[in-house]
């Protein structure tokens, strides 16, 4: 038993915490949640540089190698702003998804481009609005002539509009799902960004949109594998969000004045605080365990979802009680909490919502008997 | 990052046998007996002898203290040899700070931090060696969480004390052998320092017993009438008894941590993958499924701010709120296990399960969430206390415009 970071970790949280301070000061973060800018060229090309986009990627295709922790240590720290742009759906989500599965060829040609940051790769699976899992394909991926057409509309796709590719779950004339690789330019692709209170999610439609049959592969085991890998990265992300939250509420109960004393002398106040530290730390714990378990290469598949679960719960129940403390002020958009309140309550239902997760580890861990 | 609990040396798989043999060895004589929770609900007296007899041994090779010094009757062991002890006893339904009723893991920090070299020689050896079982006298009827408004006196008179007064929410079904007592001994002095910490035998004249039938359990309320107490039992100086108390509060209050699991959580899946006399599980049904996801969340929750405290408490890295925290969550998780237990089995939470020990038994935990949320100060107290350790409404420029 050993909690300490390793001094590698140190530095990789330092040079985070330097890059988020010159490149994606909060004011400016604000800035972007309000206009609901979801990528931004200049930064995206920055953390490429320090490969910060394709951490876990072996070296064979261009990565870093690096483990599981090593890259939650500077997701933490990109979730304190909340930096927006695809870092996690291309740089963990989409590279564990081929890496789980696609024809080598297709890792040759994807992955390094993930890695040097000129693909954005975006999966796009689920398609209603409410439901997430291997049911909730309907994305038909139909054979014509030699090859394959995608029919469908994906809608709230994450960082779509950023996305130079898609990852497409769509089920093959057979039932069966197969994860289908196609460009956004590719004929019979359209993407349409949806609004709301919502950040970065857009409707992706297929219209016998034509796909190369090497470009097809796997199955929705792919999809579960990945999510194994990648979800306790989000966990880390919304980590660093909830400290930030924690932190920038307790320190305005201090200076807040309300009826001649700060308001964090009041016991509601206190309690909200508390609240929001114990979904901090709630968060923290199963998510630091489930990158070690990926790291010493132990079964994380119930632990991946049970940290995607108290993640997104605690991301969203933690932004509701710091709205408590900040009140009117905290519901401008130029305020901090806004950009968490949009990004947290999106995020709640991304790749399964707390209860949907919830399930998923249950039927991991207890299999049903029908 | 490690949060293996048995990635042992060479050294230390060693001694994991040896712990593991030992306690196999000599539990075995205890295996029909039914383990009670700390609040003792039953009057077993052969479960008690039992556990004080382990105790006993235990401490004889020095496994109740295994850090402290070998000179007072410690183990003059490593963390690592601890953690192998805790991990060991809890898989076989006992905690290493609680092998019988007594609270010396909370005395002995006190008196090796502020006793006299022969307070320690005289007091520390008998808790050490498991002999002796200790109770706390701390809550007044009329102060509950607020302990430091203590009205029980001690007067001096010549080379002893008097005490008068009278302490609730005290020890267990049989008796004790030790007391330790906070007092005041300056009722018009400052609050905070006018306080001081005895360790007194149990059977001193004037001390008198009443058992007390609560919700989880037996307490007891003791009266303490013009007890004469001998000068020498004064541990940490007249009027220094609320910093002995806060020394070993912080332990109380979950600042020690645990790598315990949760034996409740593991008997309820048993009992939910028992096949029904109807031919279902409760386990394949979708709202229990959803019942017990929740629990599991809520309890690894628990465990993982147990193994943090514990680890954080032992390497002697403080940690700014994590007692308090955990103290909170633990009974909060409690709380809501015991609605969860009812909601999963029904009546079936309400009835006793000989087979289950106390601490994983449903009837017990459905009492012992709603009754247990005010041992070491009430939920309201851990809160108030996480925000000061926050610094909530505390910093100095709030407070000058406040005044204006």
């Amino acid at each position: 038993m050993d909690f300490r970071l390793t001094d590698d970790q140190r530095m990789l949280q330092d040079a985070a915490r330097d890059f988020m301070k010159t490149e994606a000061r909060s004011d400016q973060i604000t800035i972007w949640y309000e206009q609901k800018t979801f990528h931004l060229p200049e930064i995206w090309e920055k953390a490429a540089g320090l490969g910060w986009l394709g951490m876990r990627l072996p070296e064979a295709y261009g990565g870093a190698g690096m483990g599981a922790f090593d890259c939650g240590v500077v997701f933490e720290e990109l979730g304190r702003g909340p930096l927006p742009g695809a870092y996690f759906s291309s740089g963990v989500l989409a590279a564990e998804i081929l890496l789980a599965g696609a024809p080598e060829a297709l890792k040759q040609r994807l992955l390094p481009a993930i890695g040097d940051g000129s693909a954005i790769v975006v999966p796009a699976l689920a398609d209603p609005s409410n439901r997430f899992g291997a049911e909730s394909v309907t994305t038909r991926l139909e054979k014509a002539g030699a090859g394959f057409v995608l029919e469908g509309s994906k809608r709230y796709v994450q960082d779509g509009g950023a996305a130079t590719h898609f990852l497409v779950a769509a089920r093959r004339d057979d039932g069966r799902i197969a994860l289908a690789c196609i460009a956004r330019n590719a004929p019979g692709v359209s993407v349409c960004h949806q609004q709301g209170f919502l950040i970065g999610a857009s409707e992706v439609r297929f219209e016998r949109a034509a796909v190369d049959p090497a470009d097809v592969f796997g199955d929705w085991n792919t999809v579960e594998d990945a999510l194994t890998r990648a979800l306790p990265i989000l966990g880390a992300f919304i980590t660093g969000a909830l400290q930030e939250i924690s932190e920038f509420t307790n320190a305005y109960t201090s200076e807040r004045i309300v009826y001649g004393q700060p308001i964090g002398r009041y016991q509601r106040v206190q309690d909200n605080c508390i609240e929001i530290l114990n979904h901090l730390d709630a968060t923290r714990w199963i998510t630091w365990e489930t990158l070690w378990k990926l790291d010493t290469g132990q079964d994380a598949r119930a632990a991946a979802r049970q940290c995607k679960a108290v993640a997104s719960e605690g991301y969203f129940q933690g932004c509701n009680q710091s709205h408590m403390v900040f009140a009117g002020p905290g519901t401008d958009y130029r305020h901090p909490l806004m950009a968490h309140s949009v990004l947290a309550h999106a995020l709640y239902p991304y790749l399964g919502s707390p209860l949907h997760n919830k399930r998923a580890m249950m039927d991991i861990r207890f299999p049903r008997k029908v | 990052m490690d949060f293996n609990l048995q990635a042992d040396t060479p050294e230390i798989a060693a001694f994991r046998k040896e712990v593991s043999d030992w306690l196999d060895a000599n539990m075995k004589e205890g295996e029909h007996i039914r383990l009670t929770g700390i609040w003792s609900t039953v009057h077993d007296d052969a479960e008690y002898l039992f556990r004080r007899r382990l105790a006993e041994k235990l401490g004889r090779k020095g496994w109740l203290f295994p850090t402290y010094a070998k000179e007072h009757g410690g183990g003059g062991l490593t963390t690592a040899h601890r953690n192998v002890l805790e991990v060991e006893l809890d898989r076989r339904g006992l905690p290493l700070g609680n092998v019988f009723y007594t609270r010396a893991e909370l005395v002995v920090p006190a008196v090796t931090m502020f006793g006299t070299d022969e307070q320690k020689r005289e007091f520390l050896p008998p808790m050490m060696r498991g002999d002796v079982a200790v109770w706390q006298l701390l809550t007044e009827p009329h102060g509950g969480s607020d302990i430091a408004t203590c009205r029980t006196r001690a007067i001096r008179e010549g080379d002893d004390y008097v005490i008068n007064g009278q302490k609730i929410m005290v020890g267990h079904h049989t008796k004790a052998d030790w007391l330790m007592v906070l007092t005041n001994t300056a009722p018009e002095g400052k609050r905070h320092e006018n306080l001081s910490w005895f360790y007194i035998p149990a059977d001193l004249p004037g001390i008198s017993y009443t058992h007390l039938n609560l919700m989880m359990g037996v307490k007891n309320a003791v009266y303490l009438d013009n007890v004469r107490v001998p000068a020498k039992y004064l541990v940490g100086g007249e009027n220094n008894g609320w910093k002995v108390a806060s020394a070993y509060l912080v332990l109380e209050q979950g600042g020690g941590g645990s790598l315990g699991e949760s034996t409740l959580l593991r008997n309820v899946v048993a009992r939910c993958e028992e096949v029904q006399p109807d031919g279902t599980r409760l386990i394949d049904d979708p709202d229990v499924r959803d019942q017990l996801a929740d629990m599991m969340l809520d309890v690894d929750t628990e465990r993982l701010w147990g193994m943090r405290n514990y680890w954080h408490y032992n390497e002697k890295t403080p940690h700014r709120y994590a007692g308090p925290q955990y103290f909170f969550f633990q009974r909060m998780v409690r709380l809501r296990n015991a609605e969860r237990l009812q909601k999963m089995l029904g009546y079936d939470a309400l009835v006793p399960e000989e087979r289950y020990d106390e601490l994983g038994d449903f009837e017990y935990n459905v009492r012992y969430g709603p009754g247990m949320m005010h041992g070491g100060g009430t939920l309201h107290t851990d809160r108030i206390i996480i925000s000061r350790c926050l610094g909530l409404g505390r910093n100095v420029e709030g407070k000058r415009q406040a005044k204006g």
